[in-house]
């Protein structure tokens, strides 16, 4: 355990102590404010026509969902940002060497930088905090819809820095990680659109497509549900990568 | 300490080693030699466990590296090829970090870093980052990162590539000051380099090892008898024909005219007394004697030669 935090808190220092670590964090917060930005407008717009046009005003819940669920889009351009330098760069430069020589597995290698990964993100959603808070502090939102929704993201994110993980092992090409990363996580993104078009030919594929995509999972805790084929879905993800990247460190030492 | 046998090692076409064996007893410090894509790095890095060999064993300390890894890292040192340094990192903070992958108990951590700094003359600039320092200090740096956890094994791939004469100089003292302290092995392809610093020279050429012993051995290794350089007063030119006829000393040439030097080498076997007659001959011929000294060949040509 204490070779995994000293990975991580030493890749946490150079992520923040590098511009592009300082990028992606205001990147991501600035991002998040144009979307609340644009959604609180349309809310307010929308709540001031509707009883001209006898509608129903939108609900606070529905303005928070629109927020939550483009955070995705957020996060398809912020974690192969992220993950990209992990692996890749430490071979490139070779300081992978220092990893490779020290008493320690190349398990506990994979944990100390998905755990630093994990931390930059986890600090960016704690300060993308103020978006709802702002939305509390001027209306009556459900509290509990926040939280379940944070933690639906907050899944998500890991599952995809693990695949990011992944990814980054396998090249010492920063920008084909970002790439392929980005590709891998689009994909995942669009499965369950492609999955209706194609249940014509194969029942338990589409099931199957529908199940794999993400945006299905995050769903539910939107929707302040918290349910337990979810949350399977995303541990599963990203221990299934986490495993991936075990194997692929191993066999760099085999070959 | 150290024991590699039969490592073979293929890149694509490249036959990066092949059959590659040699030990390195307790204490000893042993100089591995060869020319730039001899197969060092490659070997170095298959003893540390960086890479794997599709044959042969390196076992270090008793431990075999692939069965028994982290028993052998923890005894481990290594110095790479290339200096594996975070430069956004400052150069204390480096090796505490070295210190704790290296499972340095956090009680001793702290004297054990800056023992390491003191050692290594990086006490003054403990605060400067990495990212900012000439080679030089660079190469301190990774030095300190491998000896920190005073690992029983020094494995340092070219630790004096890259640097100028007066660091090689620094660098070169610093290895002799951790020799009786640990068992090294550094790799070189100068060898002015290895000759002063190591006890023992293991000498690889396109991936295999071509011969190995103390630098007087593998001197002594060499065909030829010894060669001679003679320095007379004046007419150096004549002096060689004089040489000539004496039947001893082989090949009298001319090296430098301007200087009157010459060299001749005498066959094995015959006594050394045969310079008596040297020196007589350049004194009663009235060339006027001014030096007469055996010309060691140096390992430079030695390594040419075998090499070749
Ligand atoms: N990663 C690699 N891929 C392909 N060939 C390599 C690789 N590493 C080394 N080689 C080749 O293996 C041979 C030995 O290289 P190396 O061990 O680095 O030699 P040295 O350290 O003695 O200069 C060289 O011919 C080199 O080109
Ligand atoms: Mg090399």
């Amino acid at each position: 355990m204490g070779a995994v935090l000293t990975i991580a808190w030493r890749d946490i220092k150079a992520n923040f102590a590098s511009p592009k670590g300082s990028a992606i964090f205001f990147l991501f917060l600035l991002l998040m404010g144009l979307f609340f930005y644009n959604f609180l407008n349309t809310f307010v717009e929308m709540t001031q026509k509707a009883p001209m046009y006898g509608g129903e005003a939108p609900t606070l819940e529905q303005l928070l969902k629109a927020l939550f669920y483009n955070l995705h889009f957020i996060l398809i351009l912020v974690i192969p940002a992220l993950t990209m330098s992990t692996f890749s760069e430490e071979r490139r430069n070779q300081t992978i060497r220092l990893l490779q020589v020290s008493p320690i597995t190349p398990t506990q290698i994979v944990f100390g930088k998905f755990l630093a990964v994990v931390g930059v993100l986890a600090l960016v959603l704690v300060c993308s905090a103020v978006y709802p808070l702002f939305i509390k502090a001027y209306g009556n939102p459900d509290v509990a819809v926040i939280l379940t929704s944070y933690a639906g993201v907050f899944l998500l994110m890991c599952a995809q820095l693990a695949f990011g993980l992944w990814v980054s092992s396998m090249t010492t090409n920063q920008f084909m990680a970002f790439l392929f990363t980005m590709f891998g996580l689009f994909l995942l993104l669009v499965l369950n659109w492609i999955a209706p078009s194609i249940s014509s030919t194969g029942g338990w594929w589409a099931g199957t497509l529908k199940y794999l995509a993400s945006t299905d999972h995050l769903d539910m805790f939107l929707k302040g549900v918290l349910t337990v084929s979810d949350t399977v879905y995303f541990l599963c993800f990203g221990a299934l990568f986490l495993f991936f990247t075990n194997v692929v460190l191993d066999s760099q030492r085999w070959r | 300490m150290i024991e590699v046998s039969g490592l073979s090692k293929r890149y694509g076409a490249v036959q990066a080693l092949n059959n590659v064996s040699f030990s390195v007893g307790k204490g000893q410090i042993v100089g591995f030699l060869g020319a730039n894509g001899a197969g060092k790095t490659t070997t170095m890095d298959i003893m540390c466990g960086c890479i794997g060999a599709d044959a042969g064993t390196a076992t270090i300390a008793g431990y075999d590296i692939t069965e028994q890894p982290l028993e052998v890292k923890r005894r481990l040192g290594y110095l790479p090829d290339v200096a594996p340094l975070h430069p956004e990192m400052r150069i204390e903070e480096f090796v505490t970090y070295a210190g704790r992958l290296h499972k340095i108990p956090g009680t001793e951590l702290q004297r054990r870093v800056s023992e390491t700094l003191e050692k290594l003359s990086l006490g003054a600039v403990r605060r400067r980052l990495i990212g900012n320092l000439s080679k030089g200090y660079r190469q301190r740096v990774a030095l300190a990162q491998a000896i920190v956890h005073n690992p029983d094994v020094l494995v340092l791939d070219e630790p004096t590539e890259g640097l100028d004469p007066n660091q090689i100089v620094q660098i070169r003292e610093l290895i002799r000051s951790l020799a009786g302290h640990h068992t090294i092995i550094l790799s070189s392809h100068i060898l002015s380099e290895v000759q002063n610093t190591c006890d023992h020279l293991i000498i690889v050429h396109n991936g295999t090892v071509v011969q190995t012993g103390s630098y007087e051995d593998l001197t002594r290794a060499m065909k030829s008898g010894r060669t001679y350089r003679l320095k007379v007063a004046r007419n150096g030119a004549a002096a060689v024909s004089d040489l000539a006829d004496l039947a001893a000393a082989e090949h009298p040439r001319l090296v430098d005219a301007a200087e009157h030097e010459l060299e001749f080498s005498l066959a094995s076997g015959i006594d050394e007394a045969v310079l008596d007659n040297v020196a007589r001959r350049m004194i009663d011929g009235g060339f006027g004697l001014r030096e007469l000294a055996v010309k060691t060949k140096s390992l430079e040509e030695v390594f040419f030669q075998l090499t070749q």
